[in-house]
């Protein structure tokens, strides 16, 4: 009997060692196992230039900013009007990529200038709102503009400025180009208000007006001048989507293309030293259409 | 008005033109000033013709005959006019050769692309003073470069039918088609604007007022060119002809003012009045729209709208220069007062 105890000592030793062992092997998995992903994914981004830049940003490039560009196809309808029947040859689809080719270079040889001018020097804004109107040849795209620059700053006074201007976003705010902006705003809004029937006073054009409202969100000018021309191609497409050409998924395809987006940025670079005083149609055809609007016997849109 | 000092020399620069007309009393128009320099030629003439016009300021028209040697522009011309209509005269500018051609620019050594051809008009237009400015159109030739800048200057204090009148014509054709030229230039860059200036407030020391003095009422400008650069030049050929299609010819009439008043109602009226696009016609007896309407009204491709201040901007495009210029030398004849207020000759391009 005196070996026994011996072995219980033993097998006792035997059974801790190894609880021990499965003990220490359990911790070992815990430690070393993969990450679950709810508690272990990748540290969130502490950068505090991203989320109010952006913010504006999608505000700004969405199709529910309440703007008014649904109602217009900037000459779309009429072009259509004007090359019925098309030939066998042309499908539909390809002569409105022809239109949005068009109508995107003239719009940024057109508008882009008055758009980085306003972004450049708000303070200039009644001037550039003046030569805008000058330069615009005929009541329709005139009506169409200044419908949708009065919109944006409706949308400013009623939405963003309670904000944007108000100084309690201090990133935005503290911005010496922002502060000019946001005072631009406010006074041409004003002059806009006390002049509403001098036929030469301010008018509340869109391209301008857009650049000076961008700045005082704190977009930045490429940016601004990005989401303008996006905006200007999604008008198109959705009004050639509700005139029929094509089907939404077509429209968002073209939307989404690398050409389209070519297009964009070909314009940007092109027109980023132009003066307003360059500016000009490079599609006189485009003119006649729009201007001819008004001669359309049926009509779905406002231009 | 300043002292003309009698030892200034009376032109600077090639290309270089100035008009002056002043009206003498009691109502004798004279150039107090002419001077032109090559390539330009300025020839002006009194045709003695006496305005039936119903209104009180209006005086006889002089004409002037805009000239090149050659009857063109080469590359690096430079055309430099600056005319000034005193109160209550008139003028009639026409351009007796025909289209002013724009001839090629060759990139080669020791030419380099800035080498264009470019035209500036810079006219004043006094306080009851007419303008009649129907040219004939810029003919650029293949691989031509050519800018153009007419400036009109208008007074802003005056008010209805004391203001100045303008009747501006501007148009392009795509080249010579009969060697099978189509929009094969390599740039045409054309601007027409008006100014109103404040003669009054140029006294004022108010900073503020000083800055307000100048207005753009209208500016008309288009541009056909190439973008590239040059770069791809079977590729940028085709672009200005892309962006002109279906058009042989593109043109801009401006007009301004009480003494075009009847022409500009005219003119909207016209277009106002043009079949609806699209209109079905519900009645199987009567012919349909399209047979209608007046002969050039259907080949012409036109809007005319008034957009500031009175001022009224037609813009068209046609098929050749042919069909456009009947259209509107019909037009023009038809609404009968340019051939009243300036006699027949004004319409001599047309």
């Amino acid at each position: 009997m005196t070996v026994n105890p011996q072995v219980q000592d033993l097998e006792k030793e035997v059974s801790d060692l190894e609880s021990r062992l499965q003990n220490a092997r359990s911790r070992l998995a815990l430690t070393s196992a993969p990450p679950q992903p709810a508690e272990l994914a990748p540290p969130l981004p502490r950068d505090p230039l991203f989320s109010p830049y952006n913010h504006a940003l999608f505000l700004l490039s969405d199709s529910a900013l309440p703007l008014g560009s649904f109602a217009y196809s900037s000459g779309l309808e009429s072009y259509i009007a004007h090359n019925k029947p098309l030939p066998r040859s042309i499908t539909p689809v390809a002569s409105f990529r022809r239109f949005l080719n068009l109508s995107l270079v003239s719009m940024s040889r057109l508008s882009l200038p008055y758009v980085l001018a306003g972004y450049r020097d708000p303070s200039e804004i009644e001037t550039l709102d003046n030569d805008f109107d000058a330069s615009t040849p005929c009541p329709v795209a005139q009506r169409a503009s200044i419908a949708q620059g009065r919109a944006l700053l409706g949308v400013w006074e009623r939405a963003f400025r309670s904000t944007y201007a108000s100084g309690s976003s201090p990133y935005l705010a503290g911005d010496a180009a922002t502060q000019e902006a946001i005072k631009a705003v406010e006074a041409f809004s004003d002059a806009l208000k006390s002049s509403l029937d001098d036929e030469l006073g301010p008018k509340g054009h869109f391209a301008p007006l857009w650049g000076v409202v961008c700045l005082a969100m704190g977009m930045d000018a490429r940016q601004t001048a990005y989401v303008f021309m996006l905006n200007h191609a999604k008008a198109v497409l959705s009004a050639a989507v509700r005139a029929s050409v094509m089907g939404p998924y077509q429209a968002q395809s073209v939307l989404a293309s690398k050409d389209l987006q070519d297009m964009i940025s070909k314009g940007i670079e092109r027109e980023w030293n132009t003066a307003v005083e360059n500016a000009g149609q490079v599609v006189p055809p485009l003119d006649l259409w729009v201007g001819r609007h008004e001669l359309l016997y049926s009509r779905i849109f406002n231009s | 008005m300043p002292i003309i000092s009698p030892f200034e020399s009376s032109i600077a620069k090639s290309g270089q033109g100035k008009v002056v007309l002043s009206l003498l009393p009691p109502a004798n128009p004279s150039l107090s000033t002419l001077t032109y320099k090559y390539p330009l030629k300025l020839i002006t003439r009194s045709p003695g013709f006496i305005p039936q016009s119903a209104l009180t300021s209006a005086s006889q028209p002089v004409h002037l005959y805009l000239l090149t040697y050659g009857g063109g522009l080469l590359p690096g011309d430079q055309v430099d006019v600056s005319i000034t209509l005193e109160p209550r005269t008139r003028l009639v500018v026409t351009t007796p050769q025909g289209s002013t051609k724009i001839f090629k620019t060759t990139v080669g050594p020791g030419r380099t692309l800035s080498d264009k051809s470019r035209q500036n008009v810079d006219v004043h237009i006094g306080r009851e003073a007419a303008l009649c400015y129907l040219p004939d159109p810029s003919a650029p030739f293949k691989d031509s470069r050519y800018e153009q800048i007419q400036t009109f200057t208008v007074e802003s204090t005056a008010k209805d039918t004391t203001r100045s009148s303008l009747c501006v014509l501007d148009w392009v054709t795509q080249g010579r088609t009969s060697r099978g030229e189509n929009w094969d230039f390599q740039s045409w860059k054309g601007k027409n604007e008006i100014w109103m200036i404040d003669e009054s407030s140029v006294r004022s020391d108010n900073a503020e007022k000083k800055k307000k003095k100048k207005k753009l009422l209208l500016r008309d400008s288009l541009i056909l060119d190439d973008e590239n650069n040059n770069q791809d030049q079977t590729a940028s050929k085709s672009l200005v002809r892309e962006r002109t299609s279906p058009h042989g010819v593109i043109g801009t009439l401006i007009l301004y003012g009480p003494v075009f008043e009847n022409l500009s109602s005219f003119i909207v009226d016209r277009f106002t009045s043009l079949p609806r696009i699209g209109a079905r016609n519900w009645s199987s007896s009567v012919p349909a729209a399209a047979e209608t309407t007046p002969e050039y009204d259907s080949k012409v491709t036109f809007t005319a709208a008034r957009v500031r201040a009175g001022c009224v901007l037609v813009k068209f495009g046609a098929e050749d220069f042919e069909t456009a210029k009947d259209w509107l030398g019909g037009i023009l004849r038809e609404e009968g007062s340019i051939a009243k207020e300036f006699g027949e000759e004004a319409l001599f391009c047309l």
